[in-house]
């Protein structure tokens, strides 16, 4: 009503976005009013080749622009490891420790019976496939530690273990360069869990 | 551990509320629907976070307010901090000692309370839901990892029942997420009925004694814990694992079936003797009150056992429900070491020295005057 109808759809647009209230967008709005022209078609343009150039990769599931993705196609990695993640962001956050050089698997999602999202609906169906035509050794099931990455990473096992494929859990515990003290007592107990010898 | 004072902002009928209280006694005077219980419960809720008469927090909200606020400042030992907690319509906060604490369990325990209130009484002959809470609110306030692995426990239970929902109407057939889930449930559950356990083998230490001090030497209390399966107590934790998924295993048709978990710790229950007797089923009016008192009072010592210091006692309402003697068993029993709120409509016909001795407050319309 206050506003004239292009930047009354410029603010609804940024109010879809994740952690964006009415003001915030308000404020974004008419910070783009006064942006430079070609800022402006820059950001436009970036917005729908995002959505428009990225796909899925049709063999591990992550974000790219080329399909295979980079990780798949590229011959120097370990194809015999695979590293299962729920998110694409899990995928970058992998890459960023540059020790690992297996391949990937993207999920996208956990298993919830409450949300309706069954092992169909995440992409299990092409992991398992993958198992069968790949000649796999290892998988690394690096879901979240939270009850629903838990049940994810268990029902894979599940389904894996009869083939003989060695299936292994990311550790649970200490985040490094922490103190001991303000670690919460769930943290500590995984973390005597899952000590070992020295 | 006492509370040096109270500030209630919107709270209920309490615009704006400050109070300072005794260490010892403090008695709440007013006539029905004052505003004591709210007092009562605002002392709950800043322990629990949760009020013992509701489950939606909106209401303690003052009508056509947006937010309400409930601040102390708790003594405990020789440390000094304030708590806080804050209600809107969005959620709410606690902060302990200023900072905000996300996790219940990282807050729960700060301050210990043990409220003895007319619905008490339902302890004993109502619901087993009844029972299952007293026995984890309890357990939470000395052990707060307990809150933590309840909540974990809730919330695969959730997941599998949604599972057997979809089961028994055949729109999943998916039998491995469904023993993936079992076994998560099971390792908690575990964990939960070890600390119930241990938590009654220390209740009863402390109850049998007291009811026997409340009955004159004629009764004799004995509480029995009933689980949903075979698990019994003294077996180790590998024992309680087998049998839980030996359990599990064999009820998992009758579950599909029925579309819902059956067996679990949210299943179980206690049941309280006196004599060899049912109290629930055979017990009269007043076995049922002294039972539920005796297991009030003993909540009292096991906290102060276990914490190292009292906890503070609320007594809404049921003062004047007790007679002479239960009444000074109770006084005598509190007498100079626990922190102690007493709400009544009068103080007449109470001849206790300990209430000779409180602070009065007299409640009237949300205000409040000495």
């Amino acid at each position: 009503m206050y506003y004239p109808e292009p930047i009354s759809k410029l603010i609804d647009s940024f109010t879809k976005l994740p952690g964006i209230g009415p003001k915030t967008a308000v404020r974004l709005a008419f910070f783009v009013l006064n942006m430079k022209e070609d800022d402006v078609l820059d950001f436009a343009k970036s917005l729908v080749s995002a959505k428009r150039e990225l796909t899925h990769c049709s063999v591990c599931g992550h974000i790219t622009d080329v399909d295979p993705c980079s990780i798949c196609q590229d011959e120097s990695r370990d194809s015999s490891i695979i590293c299962v993640v729920q998110d694409p962001k899990d995928v970058i956050a992998m890459e960023k420790m540059k020790e690992f050089s297996g391949r990937y698997h993207v999920l996208h999602g956990a298993i919830s019976p409450m949300d309706g999202i069954g092992p169909e609906d995440i992409n299990v169906p092409g992991l398992l496939s993958r198992l069968k035509d790949e000649a796999v050794e290892e998988l690394i099931l690096a879901t979240n530690p939270n009850i629903e990455g838990e049940a994810t990473a268990m029902y894979i096992s599940r389904l894996v273990k009869p083939s003989g494929i060695k299936t292994t859990r990311i550790a649970h515990g200490l985040p490094m360069g922490g103190d001991l003290e303000y670690a919460d007592e769930v943290t500590l107990s995984k973390a005597m869990e899952g000590r070992r010898e020295l | 551990m006492h509370i040096q004072n109270l500030t209630l902002t919107n709270y209920r009928n309490y615009d704006s509320l400050q109070i300072g209280f005794d260490d010892k006694i403090n008695v709440i005077i007013g006539e029905n629907a004052q505003g004591k219980t709210n007092i009562m419960e605002s002392i709950y809720v800043l322990a629990f976070t949760k009020s013992h008469r509701t489950a939606r927090d909106k209401e303690l909200i003052q009508w056509d307010k947006e937010y309400a606020k409930i601040e102390g400042s708790i003594q405990k030992r020789k440390q000094k901090f304030p708590l806080e907690i804050q209600l809107t319509s969005k959620g709410k906060k606690a902060k302990l000692n200023h900072l905000e604490q996300r996790r219940l369990s990282d807050y729960v325990g700060a301050l210990n309370v043990v409220m003895f209130a007319p619905e008490d009484l339902n302890l004993v002959k109502g619901s087993p839901q009844i029972r299952r809470r007293f026995i984890d609110m309890e357990i939470g306030q000395i052990q707060p990892v307990y809150i933590y692995h309840l909540g974990q426990y809730q919330k695969i239970l959730k997941q599998r029942n949604h599972l057997l929902k979809q089961l028994q109407r055949n729109h999943s057939k998916d039998r491995v997420m469904l023993k993936v889930l079992t076994e998560q449930l099971i390792e908690h559950a575990v964990i939960l009925v070890e600390r119930r356990f241990g938590f009654l083998q220390l209740l009863r230490k402390w109850a049998g004694p007291i009811h026997q001090g409340i009955s004159r030497g004629m009764e004799q209390l004995e509480i029995i814990y009933h689980p949903s399966t075979d698990v019994s107590e003294g077996q180790n934790r590998e024992k309680l694992l087998n049998i839980y998924y030996e359990q599990f295993e064999q009820m998992e048709d009758k579950e599909i079936e029925r579309g819902s978990t059956l067996l679990g710790p949210h299943r179980d229950d206690l049941t309280f003797f006196v004599n060899g007797k049912d109290v629930q089923t055979y017990g009269s009016q007043g076995q049922q009150r002294t039972t539920a008192l005796s297991l009030k009072l003993a909540e009292i010592e096991l906290i102060n056992n276990e914490v190292g210091e009292y906890p503070v006692l609320l007594l809404d309402d049921v003062l004047s429900e007790l007679d002479d003697f239960r009444q000074s068993h109770l006084l005598n029993t509190i007498q100079g070491k626990v922190q102690t709120f007493v709400s009544t409509t009068s103080v007449e016909g109470i001849n206790h020295e300990t209430i000779k001795q409180a602070e009065l407050f007299r409640v009237s319309h949300g205000e409040i005057g000495c």
